[in-house]
């Protein structure tokens, strides 16, 4: 690993307050990830999986500690700047697809870019581009609901990747899928790792689908319990 | 983003189309009660802003001339002119001969009487010649007179015989009783009886029928202990009551329209506040996606101005179509709403009703989805 550095996390805490009890999800995460890994992370249900992903796509405040991605320190970034920084180095993938269902795939892949400056002509071009690479090119024109299950989530890959973000983040994209399509996902983003360099962190429940990454991370009650090579 | 926020506002057609709906119709009553009310009150509105002045005794006494340049002053008070019963006979004693004959000021005369409609060329015609005189439509046509047509009136009040020109014809047809006259120049009597100096009647304009009892007090308590002192009245004996009925009928209409705009309200904030609870998971994925707070409550707050704007055009549109239709309706048998139209300030009214419910029900959600925990809202089931 001879990388440069693309991830950097330093005794990363989280604890949600609710009402009178807290819960301390993370209790002092230390982790590096460096850039072309590919990064699944394993834990039981409820072991702050979820947490940590959200923490480093910057959509979840930590309670103490350093994240430091890309070369910027997130706990400084303000709200707006935060927003901005996002869009330009995170993509991210959800479990449940998230697509808009009042756009169709075409739009959906078009929404990161409009807030960009691009030309219709060179959205088009990059929103064909990301549709060709996850295969679904002669799909542009579906709507979410006349797509399936897997045909959802490769929409939402090439949203994820339209604005060629560094840092691809997964939250158990294979979570919802049958086993084929799931295969195909799984496929998918090793291909994006491989052939277009990107740096992915995956959740995973499935044994078969974190055997893809190149590295394992595992987390149990809030804590890195071994960090070996896949 | 405008595609976005036009299919959000599709993606549930029922509820857009009710809440469009009740929009529409809202402003669609709103702009309809206001046309009506306008038109009564232009129907009225002239006449009810003049204050005739005459001699406290009798309209048979006559008032100095010096009280012109007084009665001007008074507030509220924007023209004064002055008309003179001539009385005397055309041509013989039969009714369709007889009709007003007026010495009046031609100057003024138009400034009082706004509605009296006559072309530039003739009023000009006429303010020149001094035995000139300008007639109602209905009556030139009745008498079969032509411009230049020379007429004779035989004075009995007066001892003289007017010699008058045809220098013009106006046209009133709100009313078209008071095409029925004629009005020439004052000083052609004044001069023929070496200038007397006497009035028969000042006729005062004012800025609004609101002034009318202000100023006739004034006027009134002006000449009170003088050698001749004045009565002063509406032009109408009607007029004040009439008024006092039309601002009740103003309040009635404000009220109705006031609880239709705030249940509207209501419902339209209903609604979005529904629509955007629905999407609280969408938000966060835009957010996810580097949506600034910013672009979020636009979105919202786009999307229910849109809403508000359509209902009010919707509305006015549908409005504007009825009100063409029943101005026809009414010509026959209530003239006074025959007059009725769709005036922009309404419609720009109705736009504005329109836009403020839009704003008003969209502003607490859209506040709400630029605030949401992106997390959170991941978290929620669709
Ligand atoms: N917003 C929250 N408020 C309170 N507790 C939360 C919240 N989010 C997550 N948790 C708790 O944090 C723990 C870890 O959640 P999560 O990161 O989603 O786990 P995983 O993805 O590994 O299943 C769980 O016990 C969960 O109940
Ligand atoms: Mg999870």
């Amino acid at each position: 690993m001879s990388q440069q550095v693309i991830v950097e996390v330093s005794g990363l805490e989280k604890t949600y307050k609710k009402e009178s009890f807290e819960v301390q999800v993370l209790q002092g995460i230390d982790l590096e990830i460096h850039s072309g890994e590919y990064v699944a992370l394993m834990g039981p249900s409820g072991s702050g999986k979820s947490t940590l992903l959200n923490l480093l796509a910057g959509i979840d405040k930590p309670t103490a500690g350093k994240i430091v991605v890309g070369g910027s320190d997130m706990s400084k970034l303000s709200d707006s700047k935060l927003a901005r920084w996002r869009h330009r180095h995170i993509g991210f993938i959800f479990q449940f697809y998230n697509l808009l269902p009042v756009l169709t795939a075409f739009e959906n892949v078009e929404l990161p870019l409009t807030l960009t400056r691009l030309s219709k002509a060179k959205r088009r071009q990059k929103v064909e581009t990301a549709l060709q690479v996850v295969g679904l090119a002669d799909r542009m024109d579906h709507y979410p609901r006349q797509l399936s299950g897997g045909q959802e989530q490769r929409v939402a890959i090439a949203r994820s990747i339209v604005t060629d973000p560094a840092l691809l983040l997964a939250d158990e994209p294979t979570g919802d899928l049958d086993s084929e399509s799931a295969g195909e996902i799984l496929d998918l983003l090793q291909q994006l790792n491989e052939d277009f360099g990107k740096t992915i962190v995956m959740v995973t429940h499935d044994p078969g689908a974190a055997r893809r990454a190149k590295r394992l991370v595992r987390l149990e009650k809030g804590l890195l319990v071994g960090a070996e090579a896949a | 983003m405008l595609k976005l926020i036009w299919r959000n506002l599709l993606r549930n057609k029922t509820r857009t189309f009710l809440t469009l709906a009740s929009v529409g119709l809202a402003l669609f009553i709103l702009t309809f009660l206001g046309a009506v009310l306008d038109a009564m009150e232009s129907a009225q509105g002239s006449s009810d802003s003049r204050v005739v002045v005459r001699h406290a005794v009798s309209l048979t006494f006559q008032l100095p001339e010096a009280y012109e340049k007084r009665l001007k002053t008074v507030d509220h008070v924007e023209g004064v002119t002055i008309l003179n019963w001539f009385g005397g006979t055309y041509k013989d004693q039969r009714p369709e001969n007889f009709f007003p004959r007026f010495g009046a000021e031609p100057e003024t005369l138009f400034d009082v009487f706004p509605e009296y409609r006559v072309g530039e060329e003739q009023q000009r015609a006429f303010e020149a010649d001094r035995s000139g005189f300008i007639a109602g439509k209905s009556l030139a046509e009745k008498q079969g007179w032509e411009l230049g047509d020379v007429i004779t009136i035989k004075g009995d009040i007066y001892p003289l015989d007017l010699e008058l020109t045809l220098r013009g014809i106006f046209e009133q047809p709100d009313a078209l009783a008071q095409e029925k006259q004629i009005f020439f120049h004052r000083r052609y009597v004044e001069e023929a009886m070496s200038n007397p100096g006497i009035v028969g009647t000042y006729w005062l304009k004012l800025d609004s029928p609101e002034h009318v009892p202000a100023v006739v007090k004034t006027v009134e308590a002006m000449y009170e202990s003088s050698a001749a002192p004045v009565r002063a009245e509406t032009e109408e004996a009607f007029a004040l009551s009439f008024l006092e009925m039309m601002g009740n009928i103003r309040l009635l209409f404000s009220s109705i329209g006031l609880a239709i705009v705030i249940s509207i309200l209501f419902i339209t904030a209903n609604t979005m506040a529904m629509a955007a609870r629905d999407r609280v998971r969408e938000v966060a994925v835009l957010r996810t996606l580097g949506f600034q707070r910013g672009q979020v409550t636009t979105l919202v707050l786009a999307e229910s101005l849109l809403v508000g704007v359509l209902g009010a055009v919707i509305g006015a549109a549908g409005a504007s179509g009825l009100i063409g239709f029943a101005a026809k309706a009414a010509e026959g048998f209530f003239p006074a709403l025959s007059a009725m139209q769709p005036t922009p300030g309404m419609l720009g009214l109705s736009l504005f009703i329109g836009l403020s419910i839009g704003f008003v029900s969209g502003v607490f959600p859209a506040w709400s989805a630029a605030r949401i925990d992106i997390v959170e809202g991941l978290r929620k089931v669709a």
